[in-house]
Formats: structure tokens, sequence, C-alpha cells
């Protein structure tokens, strides 16, 4: 066999550059950079990457963690944040699959991520360029006004709820597309939750001055809270005002089903399997890897209730997403708006999720690139908000992924079963969420109609969903 | 001069609330829609004379005129004199509203009054009345002060100039012209002509998946794409505190980074395409103008605001302040034609997509289920195509024989690595020999390549 390697890397000159991959595969413990690796071309090397990811994957997910090891070393060669496409996402796949497997050793992980600075600054910053650099949410707030302004035609008294009150613009936007309704303005007050207080009295101060400016009678209420623990009582919803509640991608963080939550943390466990054996390592409230392998190859198989994506009728069961729903319904708003990610990557297998993972990341990397320079600030938002969510998608489970997201469809199930009603998206407002993502500059964005909701794409691939909703009786 | 109000009823009921925020806790305002009052309020027609007068209320001491009788009042208190300052007269708050004096006037008819006493006498001044005020820069006239105060402080801050020479004040008419502007149509029409020209020359290259010498042209092509615009630091850290004035409203943020702006100047102008913002100043999308309210205010720019530093918009607008932003934009034309370039090249510069397609391409025909589902890979029912596709990428394609030659060997030399698994694969990957076939055929030309991924996989 070796001399026909040996054949093969002689005439290496003229081969594909593919083939050679064969023979750096042989000797993994080469620590020396593999020369044609450098030279390959972009679409090569991004074929390969790709290769490497699910090779990397496929053993993580069965627990062989010495040859997802080989694999890491050999995207590491080629992947860069820097790079091209390919590379960044590779880049950003990789760190959440070696993050999975650190997990494996939770004291090591902790000790690696402990003096991490998370600077609420960075992350305000994030949110921001993910505003400015996309037209995403800007489309978003369009279709939700729109919605806001004709629900509310002839209200006197309108409140809003705003689940993530973030970005000030669109409540901005608003005011003044209801100072000129021609039945004059509403008295209007605005609700808004963030987990960071801060942020809240940017918003308060900046959506005060306009509507002072307007000449408004407004009120803001500032809630700091989180999502999952957010008390109802203190949205202060009062009688006889029309309620508005506005959820931008805030919704799939509490979509942990119950069986997960039961379950415990780690992904991986240090447990005797394959021959892998980590000597030492105390085995601490760790589900085993024979019983995770065991669940992954049953998931794969049967239908579990709580898998996500087997069947497109099953909804996993989370007490927590059934409990806010319900708490939403239980203030009778007049309206409701839920922007989404319109993918799913909530499937119960690691598998499932890259690959999804990796169409939809590579949509929205794909448009970046195509629309925006490489800056820091764009590295930054491909980092920070998109690593950050590749991250959770596949290194974690449990109660700390947060990010699962689901497919459209998903969602309008699982609130029609909650008792609201789907209204339609008006035309007027699509028009102007067309006329929106015309301006962008970029004609990969395409907008469709979905069923009344309107579903947001990067060339063909659907990115975000946003629908609006009544309460039914 | 008090009018009972007869015409009809008007349905405004009005819930009472209290509002706080904006204008002062103490007062409780009700509000009517403007120009339809409330039925039950007192109508009260002032003369001409009357609503013009300013200062009606003379101290005799000093000669000081008030506008309010409390005024003179309190101010009486400084002189020690007597002073009193009316109750209400009634107990209940009697709402009035006031009539226009001018008789061809829509406000003259009770039904059409006023609520707001000051606002009566702007609106007489402004319809009826003598334009006293002049701008200095334009030649703007007002009969109202406060209403030309508020002009001075924005003419001339924010223009924006079509390509054609016409100036605009505002925003939204700037974006109408642009969009039917027949200059503007010209250029855009030569410059996509010249752009698709180049491209269509960089297409050539590599666009199919051959085999091609490696070397350092290859380096070079790419090193100009990876070439990292040189980020301004300063540009940076303006960014990061005034990105929250994304619309513009940069008021309060005296510096009004520029930094800032290159960054929501790029999407400032909602319908500049990234051609403008990459150095391009002629490319303009043909957008149906962007007329509706709405747009302009999710992602336009307010011309109300006193700010002096807000950007003045022209054709070249970000690059008009490149100046002041230093650096970060004299790379981004070079960049962004390069990018532009590649952009149109798929091959030089793939997307990520495109990748992804190709490679599940190339793995699609050995969707075994039975072999996938072995090592618990469940592929999602939406994507379960292109999942599969990718697995199959994962597992192997054609050429058996070679890729299980090598795995053979691979697997000898690689010691003890794979002791689960390979033995299943080689297993599978011998009853694919039959299949083999069918994947050189589907690529056609550049079989070899077809059978790299599956070498690769022989190893693992």
């Amino acid at each position: 066999m070796a001399p026909m390697l040996q054949d093969e890397g002689s005439s290496s000159v003229t081969s594909s550059p593919l083939q050679l991959f064969s023979m750096m595969s042989l000797s993994p413990n080469l620590g020396s950079p593999y020369p044609f690796v450098r030279e390959l071309k972009s679409e090569e090397r991004g074929l390969y990457l790709i290769h490497l990811l699910l090779t990397c994957a496929n053993h993580v997910a069965a627990g062989s963690l010495e040859n997802a090891n080989i694999a890491l070393e050999q995207i590491s060669q080629l992947a860069s944040p820097d790079g091209d496409t390919m590379q960044r996402i590779a880049a950003y796949f990789t760190e959440a699959l070696a993050d999975r497997i650190l997990k494996a050793w939770p004291g090591l992980h902790k000790a690696l991520n402990s003096t991490k600075l998370t600077l609420v600054s960075e992350e305000i910053l994030v949110q921001k360029l993910f505003f400015e650099l996309f037209p995403f949410m800007k489309v978003a707030f369009v279709l939700t006004n729109q919605a806001i302004v004709e629900a509310m035609e002839g209200e006197k008294m309108v409140h809003i709820i705003d689940l993530n009150a973030a970005e000030p613009a669109q409540w901005i936007a608003l005011i003044q597309v209801l100072s000129a309704r021609p039945e004059g303005p509403p008295h209007l007050r605005i609700t808004g939750v963030h987990q960071q207080r801060e942020v809240l009295e940017q918003m308060a101060f900046k959506l005060t001055e306009e509507a002072e400016k307007l000449d408004i009678p407004f009120q803001f209420n500032p809630v700091v809270s989180k999502l999952d623990n957010l008390d109802f009582e203190k949205l202060r919803v009062k009688t006889g005002e029309a309620l508005a509640i506005s959820s931008v991608l805030q919704l799939h963080s509490l979509l942990a089903s119950d069986d997960e939550l039961l379950r415990k943390k780690s992904p991986l466990a240090p447990k005797n399997l394959n021959g892998i054996h980590l000597p030492g390592v105390p085995q601490i409230n760790q589900s085993t890897l024979g019983e995770l392998l065991e669940k992954d190859l049953v998931n794969g198989h049967s239908r579990s209730p709580d898998s996500a994506t087997s069947s497109p009728q099953s909804l996993s069961a989370s007490a927590k997403m059934d409990g806010f729903v319900n708490a939403l319904w239980g203030l009778t708003p007049k309206l409701m708006v839920i922007t989404e990610q319109d993918s799913n990557h909530n499937g119960s297998t690691l598998m499932e999720r890259l690959l999804e993972a990796l169409y939809s990341y590579a949509a929205l990397f794909d448009c970046l690139e195509s629309t925006v320079p490489r800056t820091l600030e764009r590295l930054k938002l491909e980092k920070m908000l998109f690593g950050e969510e590749i991250k959770n998608i596949i290194a974690c489970e449990g109660a700390e992924r947060k990010e699962r997201h689901e497919k459209l469809e998903k969602w309008v199930q699982r609130l029609d079963l909650a008792g609201f009603g789907n209204l339609p998206l008006s035309y007027y407002g699509m028009l102007q969420a067309g006329r929106l993502l015309q301006g962008y500059g970029s004609d990969g964005y395409k907008i469709k109609e979905e069923n009344g909701c309107v579903v947001i794409c990067w060339q063909d691939r659907a990115l975000f969903s946003v629908s609006a909703w009544r309460c039914r009786k | 001069m008090l009018e009972n109000m007869a015409e009809e009823a008007l349905p405004n009921g009005f819930v009472e609330n209290p509002i706080a925020g904006s204008n002062p806790p103490a007062s409780k305002k009700k509000r009517n829609q403007p120009g339809n009052p409330d039925p039950e309020a007192e109508v009260i027609a002032l003369s001409p004379k009357t609503l013009m007068a300013t200062n009606r209320f003379l101290c005799e001491i000093c000669g000081k005129g008030f506008q309010r009788d409390q005024n003179l009042q309190l101010h009486r208190r400084g002189h020690n004199l007597p002073w009193k300052l009316k109750q209400r007269t009634s107990k209940e708050i009697r709402k009035r509203v006031y009539v226009c004096p001018e008789k061809s006037c829509v406000h003259h008819h009770a039904s059409r009054a006023l609520g707001d006493l000051t606002g009566i006498k702007k609106h007489f001044c402004r319809k009826h009345g003598e334009k006293k005020w002049k701008c200095e820069k334009c030649a703007k006239r007002y009969a109202v002060q406060s209403d030309w105060k508020a002009h001075s402080k924005t003419c001339g801050t924010r223009e924006y100039k079509c390509d054609c020479g016409t100036i605009f004040s505002r925003r939204d008419s700037f974006i109408t012209h642009r969009a039917f502007c027949d200059a503007l149509a010209e250029e855009t029409a030569r410059l996509n002509a010249a752009s698709n020209m180049s491209n269509a020359v960089a297409n050539n290259i590599n666009y199919h998946f051959m085999p091609t010498p490696l070397g350092p042209s290859m380096a070079q092509h790419f090193s100009s794409i990876f070439k990292p615009i040189s980020s301004n630091e300063e540009a940076i850290n303006q960014t990061t505190r005034g990105l929250s004035l994304w619309m513009g409203q940069g008021s309060s943020q005296g510096q009004e980074s520029i930094g800032n702006n290159n960054l929501h100047g790029i999407h400032q102008l909602g319908s500049v395409s990234s051609g403008t913002i990459f150095g391009d100043p002629l490319v303009s999308c043909s957008n149906p103008p962007p007329s509706d309210y709405q747009l302009n205010w999710v992602f336009g720019t307010k011309l109300s605001s006193s700010n002096a530093e807000e950007l003045t918009a022209s054709n070249s607008l970000p690059l008009t302040d490149v100046k002041e932003a230093g650096t970060q934009l004299l790379s981004v034309p070079s960049l962004y034609s390069t990018q532009h370039q590649s952009h149109q090249t798929p091959s030089a510069n793939m997307s990520a997509t495109a990748l992804l397609q190709k490679a599940a391409q190339i793995g699609v025909t050995t969707t075994d289920p039975s072999f996938l589902g072995s090592f618990g890979l469940k592929c999602s029912d939406s994507q379960v195509r292109d999942g599969n596709k990718l697995c199959g990428v994962l597992y192997g394609t054609s050429n058996p024989i070679l890729s299980t030659n090598i795995g053979n060997d691979v697997e000898n030399s690689a010691g003890d690595l794979l002791q689960v698994h390979p033995a299943k694969r080689r297993h599978t990957m011998n009853e694919e020999s039959g299949g083999g076939g069918q994947t050189r055929d589907f690529l056609g030309v550049g079989v070899q390549t077809i059978c790299h991924p599956s070498s690769i996989n022989g190893w693992i």
C-alpha cells in the first residue's frame, strides 16, 4: 500500500490537490504544515473544510475524541476568522465543536472560561451592528409597526410591550407615524423588557425626547428582567387599553423541552468507551457516554417525543414555553408580532443541528461577504454574535442551549395551540419591507409571503420570519 | 363674546389618564383631536387686536409688560404692591376653545375651533398676518418668530445634492427625485455595463472544478482579497459610542462620530446601494421612491434636529466624510472593486452556500439510510436531501477499490484509533462497489476529483 501512495505523491505536481489529502491524512501526527494546503484554491479548501467539519462532528457525536482531535488539528490549518466565507464559518464551527468536547472535562472547561471578560458595552455594540449591517431587524420593525398602526386604528390608548427593548429606532419610527395619523396620536405607553438597565435608560431617554418633540402623550416603563423569569405583573397591563406585544428573536430561548431539562447537562462524559479512557477524571453527575450515544442512536431511529425534527407535527413539549405563551395570551393583547429565526436549529442530535446550522450560517456569512467589507466591526459581529450562537447550538445542551431556532411552521402550530389566531400581515407593510430591502443595494435579499406571514431570505435560504397574531377566544 | 355650541356633537369620549414623562405630571391634560373641539367647551372669539397684542398687562411702577395677568401679579410682589392671583371662577374646569376672527378662515366656525390660545395666535399670524421675519440664508419669510427661529436652525445644515444639480433640504424629496432623475439613470447604465465586462473576464478563471497547477499565482489571487482593511481605531471607538444614533438623531452626541457615520451612513441613505458606499458614487438603485413616512423614519434621517454635525449628504456621502474618517474608507473602494469582482466570480471565491451544495452533490449517490442510521445520524426532514447528501460526502462516494485499499492500509498504519467503526465502513464500502460507476458518470469530467473525497474517507 505504501508504495502506491508514494507513487501518487511523486506525481503531485499534476494531480488534483484533493488526491493529496489522503496522503496528508495518513500521518496525523506530523505536526508539520502541509505545503499544498496553503496553495489550495478557495473552492477546494472550502470543500475540504466541509468534509473535515462533518468528519469531526461525527467523531464528536460518537465520542471518538481522539479522531475528533485529529480532525480539529487539520481544520485549524485551514480555517480562519479572517479568511473567506467558508474559512470563517469553519473557524466558528470548529470552536464550537472543541467547546463541546471540552465540556467532557467540566473542570477544565470552567477553568478556561473563568477569566472571560464580557463587556456589556461590547454586547450592546454587537446588537447595534446586527441592526445596522443587516436589514433583517429593520424589516421586522417595519412590519411590526405597520401591523400595530393598523390594529390600533381608532384606539386612543395604546400600550406596547417590547420583549427586547434594545433598539429605539423601532419605536421612534412608530411614534412618528402615530403622530401623523389623521385622527391624531393616541396616548402611548411602551413597556420595555431587557436585562440591562442602561439599555432601558437609553431607550427611555430617546423615546421620551422624540415624543416630546412631537407633543405626544407618552410614557416609558422599563422592566429589568430576563424573559424566563419575567413577572407579568410588572408589565402593568391595564384594562381599557389596547395592547400590542412585540417579540423580536426572543421566544426561542424558552424552548428547552422538559425532557432535556431533566437530563444532565454535559453532552459528553469521560466514560470508558471505544478504548478512550480518561484516567483520573471523576465522574460527577454525568450521564455516561454510552447513554448519550444510545440516546443519539435512539433518536436517530425512532420518533422520540422530544425530537423537534423527526416529524413536522410533533412539537417538543416545553412547559416553559407553554407557560410563557399562555401568560401572553392571558394579557389578551389586541396584537402580537413575533419575529424569529426561520431555521431548524433545535434538532435533538448534534448532527442534525450542525447540518442545519451550516446552511443557515453559510447564508448569513455569504450575505455579509457580499454586502459588507471586511472590517473589524464585521468580524466582531461574526464572532460575538454568530460565533456565540453557533457555539450555543453545537456545544450546549439542556437549559444552557438558548438558541433553539425553529421553523415558522412550528411557531405557527405552537401559537395556534395556545389560542392565538394568525393575522395576515398587510400588503402595504410587505411593500414597505420590500422597498427597504431594495434600498439595501443587494438583490440577494428576498422577501416572501407564507400564509400571511413574511419570510426574509438571503438568496434561497429562509432566515427570518415575521408573523402577527391576535387573541382568539 | 361667548357663543354656545349649536353644531353637531362630536364623538370624542376621552378617558382621563395621567400623563407622566414628557408633560409636567401636575396637569391632567385632555387631548382632543386637532380641529375637533370638545362639544362641552366654551367658545371664545377674540378680536384680531387682542390676539396680536402682546404684553397687555402693564406694571404701573416700572411699565414692564406681561402676557398674562398672573405673571403681572407675581411681578407686583417684587414692588411690594398688593397682589392677588385670581382663582378659577367656577368649580368645574370649563374648557375653552378659540375661533379665528378672520371670516374666510376655516377655523372661524365654532366647530373647528382650536383649543389652545397660543395656537390660535400663531395660526392667525401665520395665515392672516404679515411675514415680518426673514431667514438670512435663504429667501423664506415667516410671520411667527418661533417658526423663523426653528427654520434658521436647520437652514443650510443639511443639503442633499443630486447629480443633476438640484439641491434638496428634505431627504424624502431628494430620494424621490433621484429615483426618477434622468441624469442618474444614464450614469447607472454606463457603470453597470462597464462592471459587467470586467467580470466576464474574471469568470473564466477556475470556474469548473478542474485540477490546476498549484503555485504562487493562487496565493497572489487570494492575498488581494484577504487584505484586511486598515480599520481606523478612532472610527471604531466612535462607533462604539455613537452607534445608538443611527437615525442621525445624533444631536445629543455632539461629535456625531464620523466613524459612526460610516457605519450607519452606509445604510442611512436608504436607497443608496452598496455600490455607493464603496466609492462608486454614481451608482444608485432605481428604487421606487420610498415615499412612505415610516420607511424614512426607520432608516432615514430627520432633518429637524439642531445638530450641526449631521451628515452633509451628497451622492458621495460617505466619501466626503473620508477626510474626517481617516483611513477607513480609503481602502474600501479598492477592496470593493476586488470584492465586487470576487463576488462575481464564484469560482475564485465561492459562496459558502454554493460550496455546501457542491459538497452535497458530490456525495449524492451514497445515501444508504441504514449506514447513516447506524452512526446515529438522523438528518432533518426539511433539509433531508441536503443533509443526506452532506453525510454522503462523509461516507464516501465512489471508486471503492481505491478507497478500500487505501482504507485498509491506512487503518493498519494509523494504529488502533479506529477500532469500532472501520469494520463497518469497510464492509459497506465493498457493498457499494457496484454503485461506484454511477458516481463516475455523474460529474463526467474530472473523475479524478470524485475519487478523492472517498479516498479521504477510506482512512477515516
